[in-house]
């Protein structure tokens, strides 16, 4: 009994709150049922699927869907080529995000305003609505089905900027004055100061646009002309019943292997720096 | 210049203006070599298209050392045409490309090779294919004479059976019914039911999309219902005919209750048993018959006044290229694909246009079992009436789409949304709009 | 150089040119990636073009074709009737997990993972996992809720509940953002707070009342925005698990655009569409920025 009252004790808890915690549990452990699901799918014969009765766990476990999706498909292709994109665009969209968060929060420049009301207006026009236009632009300049066509488009993703400049606006002033008064520019003061102090919104920003880039899915699946060039959702998305065409036979074992493997990478992610993750959320979407 | 060079060369104009080149791995960019490559877009995903990826391997195997190899992209149905469009208009069309669509309005835009001289240079033998595919091939209003696509495959839609429901209903898969009303009584001795609900339909059918589309469009014609009358003056010829075969459907659902709309998938659906009767096209056969699934196919029966099937055409097409000389080339290839295209025409989709290859004494007993694959063949013979029309808006009429105007406007009909009269208007309205564009 | 320092807090600043390389790297991508091709669309709306050849002048007529669509009024509505079942969805349960999670109870963290992580995962990923498990006969929730007694429910397959299906899934999406953006400004909550009125003798249901709600107003505002704007453009979901059907129940704008771009070719229509769809999710953004407004004073 005293153990029992310690414990509740020691985590604010009072006898009440118990079956609440464990409701919560409950659902919370509910809430990830389908991804329990979707593994213990890809690790069954594709006969044992589609059955009446519901088998948590596999009678009998094989490899074989994701030797198959390996060897049938293109993964590894499609893998190489969303890591290739993802990198480089995040990359670019962080560095470009950290030298205008900075522009915006510290430097003085006419047309700053109107800038960043831009940059917060166009948060209302979703990339679907003029995803086919740009599609049109980038095949008249050539760039269809090419990396750059895939990389630069997420360059402009202005939460990376928010994230920064809201990090920025709260930097202490007397660092850079400092830093003023021994003669720098504010090119040095970025590089040797401000951007070194950034690790928390770095990071962030990092994590939050490598998901969401490893997550595109519009974008790459119309600018990619050539199986060689799909990016992993775009490839995996042939294994969805009514849209492809792949799985007409072979079933959800195999669909459940291939999207296994393209939920892996940014779970983990997640899963690693969900501190960073949950702070840049947070900070970048506040303003948003 | 080759493709690949084009490709790289545009690759790099970029990189100096971008810097960011300098990033991306070399071995991605497409190095440029000697040989010709010749570019293929194919939208072959399901199990047939295994089999024409084992003859684009044929094709390279046989041509190692001629320093000409294909390279094949498979492209999505849904945006072949847009996708082949936009890189033409970016000059980076793909050299040929497998597609079932007749192409007035790319002829017109100048977008197909005509292919007359490149035919004859290339020794194609066009008195050996069936009078009727080369016709379909042939775009007078707007291409004259000229031959603008290789007829490769013949399609028909036919029933797959699934032989153990049959003799689980206790009937006998050689009394295959010929009429619409026995094709009912299988169907109901077949289906399963579990109260009022069918949990396993005799005919297989889906609630919006493709299947009762084209089923739609089969029984309306077999009816005495014209899309588009023979002069190409009127649409929507004996709309009654079409109004009774769009209540045939809806029976199947409400009336004889021998299907469900509550199929997602539908190849998945009868592949594992949840449905009967399946009208389908050839492409299907290689995957099922790897599954080991019971079946057989059978003629489509006669439920109007005439036998007719949907019918559909597999060619080969050249793009226009900015440098000329790659079609011959090209053609040259398209040559070898069709004079090999046995395997094509046994194991992966329909009867071969080419007289040649359907009297080789091999061509019953190569490839899939004729029982699974004779129906589709000898279906030709009555599908014939239903090909596509070669007009501007011709997407408009086909029957086997699953988001075209046609089936989005049954598909109320279907959901019980619209009435059959409604449907039948807006189809005369839509159709006569659609058609004066030519 | 020390003067500097004097002069930023009594003057008006120097203008720092060396600001507009600072801007250059995010702005000049921005403006060709996102800005140019929205005025595209905005010219594209006018003319008639299927890619090859030039466009074609046709006044207002793509938006009148726009009007007359059916399916594209259907969309309309299926838009808003996803905003109806998702957006209250979202907030509801986003609240009550991130209450629980804010408790702190032992395996809090854990709860707290399983409460975000769908939200990281990909459309793809939705799409077929939902599918599978929405699946009419052999599908996961159809066999668990016919223990509770309830007859095979066709969710994906029937114009009455294909919306709610793929609303389903879409809440189970995007719910981590609503939680951790929630959680967070409860942890923001000053603890005196609290403390006045536990003196008063509160309840727990009261400190919620009281406390814990009117200083939540502004995130839960925020978050009904930005769920709501997410909800009108939503796309993925729909391509994966039902293309829109059956019979268009379960389409949407975006994904009408798509299919009238890409299947169509119909770019001027599809164009058209789109204006239409930002002055949806305009009058939308505008009309809560005002409510939050009215509600702050």
């Amino acid at each position: 009994m005293t153990v029992l009252t310690r414990f509740l004790k020691s985590h604010n808890m009072r006898p009440a709150d118990v079956p609440i915690w464990l409701f919560g549990l409950a659902v919370a452990a509910l809430w990830i049922m389908p991804f329990i699901w979707m593994i213990s799918t890809s690790f069954k014969y594709p006969g044992d699927v589609m059955t009446a009765d519901i088998e948590w766990l596999p009678r009998r476990v094989t490899f074989q869907n994701y030797v198959d999706i390996f060897t049938k498909y293109k993964v590894w292709r499609w893998t190489l080529n969303s890591v290739i994109v993802v990198v480089a665009s995040t990359f670019l969209c962080v560095l470009a995000g950290a030298l205008a968060g900075y522009a915006l929060a510290r430097l003085n420049f006419p047309g700053k305003k109107a800038l960043f009301f831009l940059y917060v207006a166009s948060l209302m026009v979703p990339i679907e609505v003029y995803a086919i236009p740009m599609l049109l632009g980038i095949i008249k300049v050539g760039w269809a089905n090419t990396y750059q066509a895939l990389i630069l488009p997420s360059v402009g993703n202005v939460f990376s900027v928010l994230i920064f400049r809201q990090f920025f606006l709260n930097f202490p002033r007397d660092l850079e004055d400092a830093a003023r008064i021994d003669g720098a520019g504010h090119g040095l003061i970025f590089w040797k100061i401000a951007l070194p102090l950034a690790r928390a919104p770095l990071i962030a920003a990092t994590v939050i646009i490598f998901v969401l880039n490893w997550n595109n899915f519009l974008w790459p699946l119309l600018v990619t002309f050539e199986d060689d060039m799909k990016t992993l959702p775009v490839g995996i998305a042939a294994f969805t019943p009514l849209y492809g065409t792949a799985t007409q036979l072979e079933g959800y074992a195999m669909a459940m292997a291939g999207v296994t493997v393209l939920s892996v990478p940014s779970v983990l992610v997640f899963l690693i720096l969900q501190r960073y993750f949950i702070q840049g959320i947070s900070s970048g979407a506040i303003r948003g | 210049m080759t493709k690949s060079k084009f490709t790289r060369r545009g690759l790099m104009r970029t990189a100096g203006t971008l810097a960011l080149a300098s990033a991306f791995p070399m071995p991605f960019v497409r190095t440029a070599s000697a040989a010709t490559e010749i570019i293929h877009w194919s939208p072959l995903a399901a199990s047939d298209g295994e089999i024409w990826a084992q003859m684009i391997q044929n094709f390279n195997d046989a041509h190692k050392d001629k320093g000409v190899s294909i390279k094949m992209e498979v492209v999505n149905w849904d945006d072949y045409t847009t996708k082949v469009l936009a890189a033409a208009a970016a000059g980076a069309a793909p050299d040929f490309g497998w597609n079932t669509d007749p192409r007035p309005a790319f002829v017109r835009d100048g977008l197909l090779v005509p292919l007359n001289e490149l035919v004859k240079n290339s020794g194609l033998d066009i008195a050996d294919f069936s009078e009727f595919s080369i016709s379909k091939s042939k775009f007078p209003n707007y291409g004259g004479d000229e031959l603008f696509q290789v007829p490769l495959d013949l399609m028909s839609l036919v029933p797959e059976v699934n032989t153990a429901h049959v003799s689980e209903a206790g009937l006998k898969i050689d009394e295959w019914p010929d009429d619409g009303a026995t094709l009912i009584d299988w169907a109901k001795a077949m289906t399963k039911l579990e109260g009022d609900k069918v949990v396993r339909s005799g005919i297989m059918m889906t609630g919006a999309g493709v299947q009762p589309t084209v089923t739609w469009g089969i029984v309306a014609e077999q009816m005495g219902f014209q899309r588009i009358s023979p002069d190409f003056k009127q649409v929507a010829v004996n709309p009654d005919a079409g109004k009774a075969a769009m209540q045939w459907v809806l029976d199947l659902f409400d009336k004889h209750k021998v299907s469900t709309r509550d199929v997602t998938d539908r190849y998945k659906a009868f592949g594992t048993g949840q449905g009967s009767i399946f009208w389908t096209g050839p492409w299907t056969l290689n995957g099922y018959l790897e599954q080991k699934l019971p079946f057989v196919s059978k003629p489509f029966p006669k439920i109007g006044e005439k036998r007719v099937t949907y019918f559909e055409r597999g060619a080969l097409e050249l793009y226009t290229q900015k440098d000329p000389s790659r079609h011959q080339a090209t053609m040259d290839a398209v040559k070898w694909l069709s004079d090999n295209s046995f395997l094509w025409c046994t194991k992966g989709r329909g009867a071969s246009p080419r007289k040649s290859i359907i009297d080789r004494p091999d061509y019953k007993t190569a490839g899939a079992p004729w029982d699974v694959r004779g129906a589709f063949v000898e279906g030709i013979e009555y599908a014939t009436a239903i090909a596509d029309f070669p007009i501007i808006n011709g997407a408009d009429f086909n029957i086997y789409s699953g988001g075209n105007f046609l089936a989005k406007t049954l598909e109320l009909v279907w959901a019980g949304q619209s009435s059959i009269d409604d449907a039948m208007t807006k189809l005369q309205e839509g159709w006569q709009k659609a058609l004066e564009e030519g | 150089m020390a003067a500097s320092i004097l002069e930023r807090r009594d003057l008006k600043a120097p203008t720092d040119w060396v600001a507009y390389a600072f801007i250059a790297l995010f702005t000049v991508p921005f403006l060709i990636f996102n800005v140019a091709p929205i005025l595209f669309t905005a010219y594209l709306s006018f003319m008639r073009w299927g890619i090859f050849g030039p466009p074609r002048y046709v006044g207002t007529a793509n938006f009148r074709d726009a009007i007359e669509n059916d399916h594209v009024r259907i969309a309309f509505g299926n838009i808003l009737l996803y905003g109806l079942t998702i957006v209250p969805g979202v907030l509801v349960l986003g609240l009550l997990a991130a209450l629980y999670v804010h408790n702190r109870w032992p395996l809090s963290s854990f709860a707290r993972v399983c409460f975000f992580s769908p939200y990281v995962v990909s459309a793809t990923v939705i799409g077929l996992v939902w599918v599978w498990l929405l699946d009419t006969r052999f599908g996961l929730i159809n066999h668990y809720l016919a223990y509770l007694g309830f007859d095979y429910i066709p969710w994906l397959t029937s114009t009455t509940w294909a919306l709610y299906g793929v609303s389903i899934a879409s809440i189970w999406w995007d719910m981590g953002l609503a939680f951790v953006l929630i959680l967070a400004a409860l942890q923001d909550i000053p603890g005196d707070l609290y403390d006045a009125v536990e003196v008063d003798g509160a309840t727990r249901w009261q400190r919620f009342w009281y406390v814990t709600l009117p200083m939540l107003r502004p995130v839960l505002s925020m978050v009904l925005t930005l769920q709501l704007i997410s909800t009108l453009r939503i796309f993925s979901q729909v391509y994966v698990m039902t293309s829109g059907g059956p019979a268009s129940a379960s389409t949407s704008v975006l994904y009408e655009i798509y299919t009238v771009a890409i299947r169509n070719q119909k770019f001027g229509l599809a164009a058209a569409v789109s204006i239409m769809l930002f002055a949806v999710i305009l009058v939308v953004t505008l009309l809560s920025r005002r409510l939050l407004r009215e509600q702050q004073t």
